[in-house]
C-alpha cells in the first residue's frame, strides 16, 4: 500500500468525472445542432433569422444559454483533456501504436483530440466576435462572415460537427447495447448532412446582401 | 497455389544477453500449403536458427500463448495462416507485457496480478456441500457467464488497446471482460458497489476510451463492446446509488 495513493484513491470522484464528461459532452452536442438550425434559419431569409434571434434574446435564452456553453465547453475540454497522451513518452507510444495497428477507432481518438483543441481555439474567437457585436442579426453576421470570418466558421463547422459526431459514436459505443457497426452509416450520414446544411447557410450568409 | 519465399521480419532481442541490442532479423523461407505461423515459426527454429524464442503449447487456439504483433496487429501465431498475410510478414513481441526474449512475453504474471486484484473468484458465505446436487441455472444466463468465461488470456486485447499501452495499471478488456463475469453471476455474493471500489476508476472501466481494438482483435471473437458496456453502465449505477 502506498499511502498518498490509498488517501487520494476515490472511485467516486473518477467515476463522477467521467459521468461529467458524458453530460457535458451530450449537452455541447445538442447545442451544437440546435445552434446549426438556428442559423440555418437564414436560408428562409433574414427576417426568419432576426425573429429567432429575437425570440431567444427575448425569453433570456441566450443569456442563459451562453454562458452555459461557455461553461460547458471549458469543462468538457479538462474532463476530457485527462485521458489525452499530453507526456512525450505516452504520445510517443500512441502514435507508434497507432501506426502499428492500423486501426481506424484508433487514428478516430486522434481525431477526436485534434479537432476537440481546433473547436477550442476557434469557437473562442467566434464567441468573441459573435459577443463584440451584440445583438444577432442577420445584417451584422452576414456583414462578418464576408469580411473574412467564412473560412474560419467553415472550419470550426466542420472540426465541431466531426467532434461531436465522434464524441456521439464514443458515447454510443461505451455506453450503449447495440453494436457499432449497425450505427456507424448513420452518423456519417448525419455528420455529412449537418456540414452541408451549415456550408449552405454559410454561402447564403456570404451572399447576402448588406446594406451599410 | 503458386508457392512464394516468404521474408520474415522478426524482433530479436535476450534479456539475458543485454550487450546486444534489440533488433530486427531477417529470414527466408518457403511457404507450403496450408502454413500456419506456428509451422513457418518451427521450421525457421530447426532449419535456421535455434536460438529463435516464441511460445507455442496447444496450437489450436486454446491455450492464449502464441499472442504476437503480426504485422502490426495482435493475434495467435497458431491460428494465422500465412496464406492470409503478405510476402513479408513482420513480427514482434506483445507490448504491455514483460518480455521474455524474441516473441516470448510472459503473460502470466500480468494475468495473476490482475485476478489477484479483482479477487476473480465467487465470493460466498455458502458452505459447499460436495454431496448436494448443484444448484440449478437458467439457461441464458449460464450461456451469457460462458460467453465471457471464453476469455483465453493470450493477452491480444491488452496489446492492442492503446489506453493499457500508455498506463501499466489499466485493467483492459480482459479484466473487465472477467470481472463482467462475476456482476452478472448469481452466486457471486459482492455487491455492484463493493465491485465499484476497484472498477469504477481510471484504472478501471472509466479509464478506457473505447478505442474498440479489443472488439476487433479478439482472437476467439468475445463480444468485448458489449462486455465493456455492460460493467460501464453497472459501475456508473453502483457509483450513484451506493449499492
Amino acid at each position: 500500500m502506498y499511502l498518498q495513493k490509498t488517501l487520494a484513491k476515490s472511485p467516486r470522484w473518477e467515476a463522477g468525472t467521467e459521468l461529467v464528461e458524458l453530460i457535458t459532452g451530450l449537452f455541447l452536442l445538442g447545442f451544437l445542432q440546435f445552434h446549426l438550425f438556428a442559423v440555418s434559419s437564414i436560408i428562409l431569409g433574414q427576417e426568419t433569422f432576426n425573429r429567432d434571434s429575437q425570440f431567444l434574446d427575448e425569453y433570456y435564452i441566450s443569456y442563459i444559454g451562453i454562458p452555459l456553453v461557455i461553461l460547458a465547453i471549458l469543462v468538457h475540454g479538462l474532463a476530457a483533456m485527462r485521458k489525452a497522451p499530453w507526456r512525450v513518452e505516452e504520445m510517443r507510444i500512441f502514435l507508434q501504436h497507432s501506426r502499428r495497428l492500423q486501426h481506424l477507432d484508433t487514428w478516430a481518438w486522434l481525431a477526436q483530440i485534434l479537432t476537440g483543441l481546433g473547436v477550442l481555439v476557434l469557437s473562442a474567437i467566434h464567441i468573441w466576435s459573435t459577443l463584440s457585436t451584440w445583438p444577432i442579426e442577420a445584417a451584422k453576421s452576414a456583414l462578418r462572415v464576408q469580411s473574412g470570418h467564412f473560412s474560419l466558421l467553415l472550419a470550426l463547422l466542420l472540426l465541431a460537427e466531426i467532434h461531436a459526431m465522434l464524441g456521439l459514436y464514443r458515447i454510443l459505443v461505451k455506453w450503449s447495447w447495440v453494436h457499432r457497426q449497425r450505427f456507424t452509416k448513420y452518423l456519417v450520414y448525419a455528420t455529412l448532412g449537418l456540414v452541408a446544411l451549415g456550408f449552405v447557410a454559410l454561402v447564403v450568409f456570404y451572399f447576402t446582401s448588406v446594406k451599410v | 497455389m503458386a508457392e512464394r519465399l516468404l521474408t520474415f521480419s522478426i524482433f530479436r532481442y535476450n534479456p539475458a544477453t543485454p550487450e546486444i541490442p534489440p533488433r530486427m532479423q531477417e529470414f527466408q523461407l518457403d511457404e507450403t500449403p496450408n502454413m500456419t505461423l506456428f509451422i513457418a515459426l518451427n521450421r525457421l527454429r530447426e532449419e535456421q536458427d535455434p536460438s529463435l524464442m516464441f511460445d507455442f503449447v496447444c496450437r489450436a487456439a486454446v491455450c492464449g500463448s502464441c499472442g504476437m504483433l503480426i504485422n502490426g496487429r495482435p493475434g495467435l501465431a497458431c491460428k494465422t495462416l500465412t496464406q492470409d498475410l503478405p510476402d513479408r510478414i513482420t513480427l514482434m513481441p506483445l507490448p504491455v507485457f514483460k518480455l521474455v526474449g524474441d516473441l516470448s512475453v510472459d503473460t502470466g504474471v500480468w494475468f495473476r496480478q490482475l485476478n489477484e486484484n479483482l479477487e476473480a473468484w465467487i465470493h460466498t458465505d455458502k458452505e459447499f456441500d460436495p454431496r448436494s446436487p448443484e444448484e440449478r441455472m437458467d439457461n441464458t444466463l449460464a450461456q451469457e457467464i460462458y460467453e465471457a468465461e471464453r476469455c483465453i488470456e493470450c493477452g491480444s486485447c491488452i496489446a492492442a488497446c492503446a489506453t493499457a499501452n500508455m498506463r501499466a495499471d489499466f485493467l483492459g478488456a480482459a479484466g473487465l471482460n472477467r470481472i463482467a463475469r462475476f456482476l452478472i453471476d448469481p452466486r457471486d455474493e459482492r455487491s455492484p458497489y463493493q465491485i465499484f471500489e476497484v472498477v469504477g476508476t481510471d484504472e478501471g472501466v472509466f479509464g478506457c476510451i473505447g478505442l474498440m481494438a479489443c472488439d476487433d482483435i479478439c482472437p476467439v471473437e468475445i463480444p468485448l463492446q458489449q462486455q465493456l458496456a455492460l460493467v460501464r453502465r453497472k459501475m456508473a449505477w453502483a457509483g450513484l446509488t451506493g449499492k
